[in-house]
């Protein structure tokens, strides 16, 4: 499911550095429908205020936090749940 | 049997309060089709009143096959008369993740007329760091009777079953449904205002939890503190559980030494110290593996760390078609593949939760090593390089061990991209729980339970492999000549399977015995060379084999082939419990017999060219 970011397209979440802020702004259309329920049980919900936390090197698994949770989520799957900034 | 219904979502602390209200007297069964087992237990204080533990899960809207199962037992469960309570766990610091499910819970209940209470964890993490929830506020939004519990220091637990006793005896009015009918999207909402208007002020718990990852995940702090505790990890598989291993061995010897000569019969004696006793030590000996393993592993889990160490790892393994989850599974199969195929619980993705018992057998076990010590010893010049730096035989070993280990990642590679839409999956999103410091207690009884499971489950397939090698190497002579028994004979049947790596009937023997594990080869060819205590002592063997008309070629193509063949009755009993499948073990067994043949076949080919 990696995708390929052309210039101008919509930020994702993977694309958050450590620190950053976002709120999410959906989920693009190659993201199964069942992995979208199951982030938006999680909490990961448009309009969610969302921040990276973490950001390991070597492409491991960036460290979210929704609300009170923190998850760690790869590539795979944040890079196809839309982000738009929340300023600082 | 009265039955009351423990559910509640994943780092909730459900399987600390399920052990602390149960005790040891706990059963523990699975549902067909998936590998979670569903435990059930006395409710301490109320003897006519079980506790049934359902598998941890986010929603009761399921995205896996394995998922579906287990809440359609819930669902079932809830229809089954017996079941009079559901007790519903959630996470006090973290309304938010635990308060959808809850409603969802309390709507299928509502369905059925069961009572609900919601039990709110950690209770006392709020209390320590001057947090709370506003609990009557959040009965009356529920219309749900809400308990503050901490399973891990006790508090609250009494109240549990004086509440379910209260409900019985009450003369209980049918419950009015609140959120019957209720479409997910609106409790949902619901649950999100909840959170936001009731839950803990300020993020203090996030920002403690913030500090220690920016540690443990750092690319430098993180990476030697991960090494660090996977050496102890490791460590602990070998160093702590041997005491106990020689312990059991010796204590077996014992009792065989002063049971054995009271009989009078010779086979009778035979019997009872090669097959009954060695039967039982076969499976009694893992036990220390497996407690102590199930016990550490525990202990990273519940301190917070596994989530750190799956992340850590997952990247590299998922090139693999493998997760993070899958590195402590591997890593223990290292030692041993049976407490490797038991911490492949953690995997929660059914496909790679299979992908990883394909990788486990063919990681370089500690069973292999007298094995592959034997045939380097053999085969291998034991000159050095380098100003004896660097050893060929060292070499050799380090070769064989990477090799086991490059071919589990290529064969999950292969089968992952394979196979790539016909497994059940699910997404890497890991929930990160905070860091606590783990009750020694539920670990230790946790750990107690899963070695009786192992004995339970795989003792008696492990048992009855033994008694039947033994009695094919014993008869028709008594014991007197591997060579002429049955299990001889049936070497010599099979030779022409293994002349073309050039092994003769000895070796076919050898292997054939191997089967009950893999060190066996070693002690067989002992005797059947005429050589006593060959597993303490390899010298004589070694030579016996070198002055064999037995080749360099033939001793690699060995060496190739015990890496690769899953030559051991424990991880196929285990395997086959684990994975709910009798089939599975057996699959593997033939394809990695197959895969260890040719490859084999080809190293000896090559070799000879040489």
């Amino acid at each position: 499911m990696k995708k390929t970011q052309p210039p101008g397209a919509p930020k994702t979440l993977w694309s958050l550095r450590r620190g950053e802020h976002c709120a999410i702004a959906g989920y693009d259309d190659l993201l199964a429908e069942a992995y979208k329920v199951r982030l938006m049980e999680f909490g990961f919900y448009p309009g969610e205020r969302v921040s990276c936390l973490q950001s390991p090197g070597f492409g491991a698994p960036k460290v979210y936090r929704v609300n009170n949770t923190i998850y760690s989520l790869d590539d795979e799957i944040a890079d196809h749940i839309l982000v738009e900034s929340t300023g600082p | 049997m009265t039955k009351v219904l423990l559910i509640g979502s994943p780092n909730s602390g459900k399987s600390m309060l399920f052990n602390r209200l149960t005790g040891l007297s706990q059963k523990v069964a699975n549902f067909p089709g998936i590998t979670v087992d569903v435990a059930s237990g006395k409710l301490q204080g109320m003897d006519d009143v079980y506790l049934v533990d359902f598998p941890g899960t986010y929603s009761l809207k399921a995205i896996s096959a394995e998922e579906k199962v287990a809440v359609a037992q819930f669902e079932k469960a809830l229809a089954d008369a017996d079941v009079e309570h559901v007790l519903c766990l959630i996470d006090a610091t973290r309304l938010e993740k635990s308060l959808f499910f809850t409603l969802q819970v309390i709507r299928e209940c509502e369905l059925h007329d069961k009572p609900v209470t919601v039990l709110a964890n950690m209770i006392d993490v709020l209390e320590a760091n001057n947090l709370s929830i506003d609990l009557p506020a959040l009965e009356a939004a529920i219309h749900t009777r809400v308990l503050p519990i901490s399973a891990r220091s006790g508090k609250g637990l009494a109240e549990i079953s004086e509440h379910i006793r209260a409900t019985r005896t009450a003369d209980r009015p049918r419950q009015r449904p609140h959120l019957t009918g209720t479409p997910d999207e609106i409790l949902r909402g619901t649950a999100h205002q909840l959170a936001q208007r009731l839950g803990p002020r300020g993020d203090v718990l996030v920002r403690t939890q913030n500090r220690l990852d920016a540690f443990f995940l750092h690319s430098l702090t993180g990476g030697f503190a991960f090494f660090g505790i996977m050496y102890l990890l490791f460590q602990s598989i070998f160093t702590w559980s041997t005491p106990a291993m020689d312990a059991i061995e010796a204590s077996l010897a014992w009792i065989a030494d002063g049971i054995v000569p009271l009989i009078g019969s010779q086979v009778l004696q035979d019997f009872t110290a090669d097959a009954l006793f060695s039967g039982i030590g076969a499976f009694l000996v893992f036990v220390p593996q497996i407690f102590v393993l199930t016990f550490v592993i525990g202990l990273l889990e519940d301190s917070g760390y596994m989530a750190r160490a799956t992340l850590i790892c997952h990247k590299p393994l998922r090139y693999f078609g493998l997760t993070g989850k899958s590195f402590v599974p591997m890593l223990s199969g290292v030692a041993c593949a049976i407490p490797g195929i038991y911490a492949a619980r953690a995997v929660d993705s059914p496909r790679k939760r299979l992908l990883t018992y394909m990788a486990i057998p063919l990681m370089p076990c500690s069973a292999r090593l007298p094995v592959y010590a034997l045939l380097i010893a053999a085969f291998i010049p034991g000159d050095t390089l380098l100003g004896g730096l660097v050893g060929w035989q060292g070499l050799a070993m380090f070769g064989i061990y990477f090799f086991g280990m490059l071919t589990a990642l290529i064969i999950t590679g292969v089968v992952s991209r394979a196979r790539k839409d016909q497994f059940d999956d699910l997404p890497f999103v890991l929930e990160l729980p905070p860091y606590r410091l783990p009750g020694v207690k539920p670990l230790l009884r946790n750990a107690f339970n899963r070695a009786k499971h192992f004995v339970v489950k795989a003792g008696k397939i492990i048992f009855t492999v033994t008694l039947v090698i033994w009695v094919l190497g014993y008869f028709p002579n008594f014991g007197t000549d591997l060579g002429q028994s049955w299990l001889g004979h049936l070497g010599r049947l099979i030779e022409p399977l293994f002349a073309p790596l050039g092994l003769d009937w000895r070796y076919g023997v050898a292997i054939l015995t191997s089967f009950l594990a893999r060190e066996v080869f070693v002690g067989t060819l002992g005797t059947i060379f005429g050589i006593e205590g060959a597993e303490e002592n390899m010298v004589p063997l070694v030579e016996q084999i070198q002055n064999s008309d037995l080749t360099v070629a033939s001793g690699l193509a060995l060496l190739v082939f015990f890496a690769i063949a899953l030559q051991c009755v424990s991880t196929m009993a285990i395997l086959s419990k684990e994975a709910r499948s009798g089939t599975l073990a057996l699959k593997m067994f033939g394809a990695y017999f197959v895969l260890a043949y040719v490859a084999a076949f080809l190293v000896y080919q090559v070799a000879t060219l040489f």
